[in-house]
């Protein structure tokens, strides 16, 4: 699941998570990921999640994600330009499992992935 | 100033010859813009002079060579390794030295210095705090040298394969970049060395990583290399090399065993009783 | 606190262009004397709290094109002006961010904000510019500022 507010970078999270092989559901801020997880049969193994969205922000969705045993399986992962130091204990403190800065290369998520063991570290490039 | 013909000429010949890199013709304003911070840095007016020094200063070369060909580097993306250095190696040295033994490792190709801080974070995180040990971390190159012992990496470098526990615990935001915490790089010593020379006299090492470096060699100088190697480690020590590398066929006083999901090697003569590891191959 | 310095911008810019714009090194964007005329393409964030100010990029229109077909991944031709704003906007969204990194704890970011300027003003009255870094990406034009409101600043 790729939840940002931002239609381009929705754009480019895809491209990079497709090529490894998952299937993509994105979400436009916290609140319509919410409701999505809600309508999944399936929860997705892992979420992608911007920090600064209308609505509901990825801080706020990790905390809710995490308060829910259902949702226990899902891996989270913020990809944010939020990049001072207390502002990355905080998501961890929240939930998050695992912390990408913006910019980022395609390499960095697939690395990510693969340090969560969510992708075959022989995919790398 | 435009670089001339003959410069740009000089530049991807030595790219070529050094790193197999082919800069075409059209890419001289990607030379310039690469090279526009060294001249600067080693106060030469212009790009164009700083090549025409680097014509006759080897150092100014190399340091064109690092500029043209640097990406950057992951930290701890291949786990294989890793976690067999976490969970096979280091318990099994835990064993065979004293308490107050300091374990020695070598990060041989330390390049921009990810390798030697990110065993530097595992040994902290796997050691026991009375446990004691030392990095030497060696590459052929200054510039890199320099850089690595910095410890300032961009952000860029740190979405790369670095646990983010461990972002958060090792380092801290320095302007648009990021520092390595003081309590790793006490443990790490920074040195130039030439692998393909004679070695400089150290006291020997319980592991070595010499990943993806021997596949830039020939035959001979592999050889030569895995030997001067295997002479400054411990008997019952352990090396790594990258996934790509072996030391079969090349040196037979290595032999290669599994360690977790990794091929290690070690000394032929310490695995004639191996702990913490079976025999493969 | 210190404020942003030109250099910062630099070494932001060089890795927004790695990530997004020129993942390969080849085309980086060359800093120059040369800045965008008008018409151009303003994108914009603005901080808020402990620091105000602005985090501005202006490009040529054909800038803007280049960087929204080489950030979506489309041809040059297939390139429509909601792209445009999507992609630039989210340009001065990942600079503004990193820019806001370097500012005191406290500090908002905004929405970015993308309009297309033909002739005719374009200000930020009661700011200064802090630094700025112009230049130019495939011969194109482009200029990334930070501006502060006076009574902070």
């Amino acid at each position: 699941m790729v939840i940002d507010d931002s239609r381009a970078m929705r754009l480019i999270l895809r491209r990079i998570v497709t090529q490894l092989g998952f299937e993509v559901v994105e979400a436009g801020n916290g609140r319509e990921a919410l409701d999505l997880l809600e309508s999944m049969d399936q929860p997705p193994q892992v979420a992608l999640i911007d920090w600064n969205m209308p609505e509901m922000n990825g801080l706020e969705f990790v905390t809710a994600v995490r308060s829910q045993e259902r949702f226990r399986q899902i891996t989270l992962m913020m990809v944010t330009t939020e990049s001072e130091h207390g502002q990355i204990v905080r998501a961890l403190a929240a939930g998050a499992h695992e912390y990408v800065i913006k910019p980022f290369t395609p390499e960095a998520i697939t690395e990510k992935l693969a340090l969560l063991g969510l992708v075959p570290s022989g995919t790398m490039s | 100033m435009a670089l001339t013909q003959q410069e740009f000429a000089f530049v991807s010949g030595l790219v070529r010859r050094e790193a197999a890199i082919v800069l075409e013709t059209g890419k001289e304003y990607l030379v310039e813009a690469r090279l526009l911070p060294l001249a600067r840095r080693t106060g030469t007016p212009s790009v164009s002079e700083f090549v025409a020094r680097a014509q006759r200063e080897r150092a100014l070369a190399d340091q064109i060579v690092d500029a043209l060909t640097t990406n950057e580097t992951s930290w701890l993306r291949d786990r294989e390794p890793f976690s067999a250095f976490t969970d096979s190696v280091l318990p099994d040295l835990a064993e065979r030295r004293t308490p107050v033994q300091k374990l020695r490792i070598w990060s041989a190709a330390c390049s921009s210095g990810q390798e030697p801080y990110g065993l530097a974070m595992l040994l902290e995180e796997s050691l026991k705090s009375s446990r004691q040990y030392e990095i030497l971390a060696t590459d052929i190159s200054a510039e890199m040298l320099e850089r690595a012992k910095t410890g300032r990496y961009s952000q860029l470098e740190v979405n790369r394969g670095l646990p983010v526990p461990m972002l958060v615990k090792y380092f801290q935001r320095a302007g648009t970049e990021w520092q390595v915490s003081e309590s790793l790089r006490r443990n790490i010593t920074f040195q130039k060395v030439n692998l393909a020379a004679p070695l400089p006299p150290v006291q020997p090492f319980d592991v070595v990583f010499l990943r993806n470096v021997l596949i830039y060699f020939d035959l001979e100088t592999k050889r030569s290399v895995l030997r001067r190697i295997r002479s400054l480690m411990r008997p019952d020590g352990w090396l790594f090399l990258g996934a790509a590398e072996t030391t079969i066929g090349i040196d037979d006083g290595f032999e290669r065993v599994v360690a977790g999901r990794a091929s290690a090697y070690r000394p032929r003569a310490a695995t004639t009783a191996p702990v913490g590891a079976t025999r493969k191959g | 606190m210190t404020s942003p310095t030109t250099d910062d911008l630099q070494a932001i810019t060089e890795q927004v262009w790695l990530s997004y714009l020129d993942p390969e090194g080849t085309n980086p964007f060359l800093p120059s004397e040369q800045a965008p005329t008008m018409p151009c393409v303003i994108a914009a964030v603005s901080v808020t709290g402990a620091w105000e100010g602005h985090v501005v990029m202006s490009f040529s229109t054909e800038a803007s094109k280049k960087a929204s077909s080489a950030l979506l991944g489309m041809e040059d031709e297939e390139v429509t002006t909601d792209d445009i704003a999507d992609a630039v906007g989210e340009l001065v969204n990942v600079i503004g961010g990193n820019v806001k990194s370097l500012l005191p704890d406290g500090s908002l970011l905004s929405l970015p904000h993308v309009a297309t300027i033909d002739e005719g003003v374009n200000k930020w009255p009661a700011a200064v510019e802090v630094c700025r870094l112009q230049g130019s990406w495939q011969n194109e034009p482009i200029a990334i500022s930070v501006w502060t409101s006076k009574s902070t600043g």
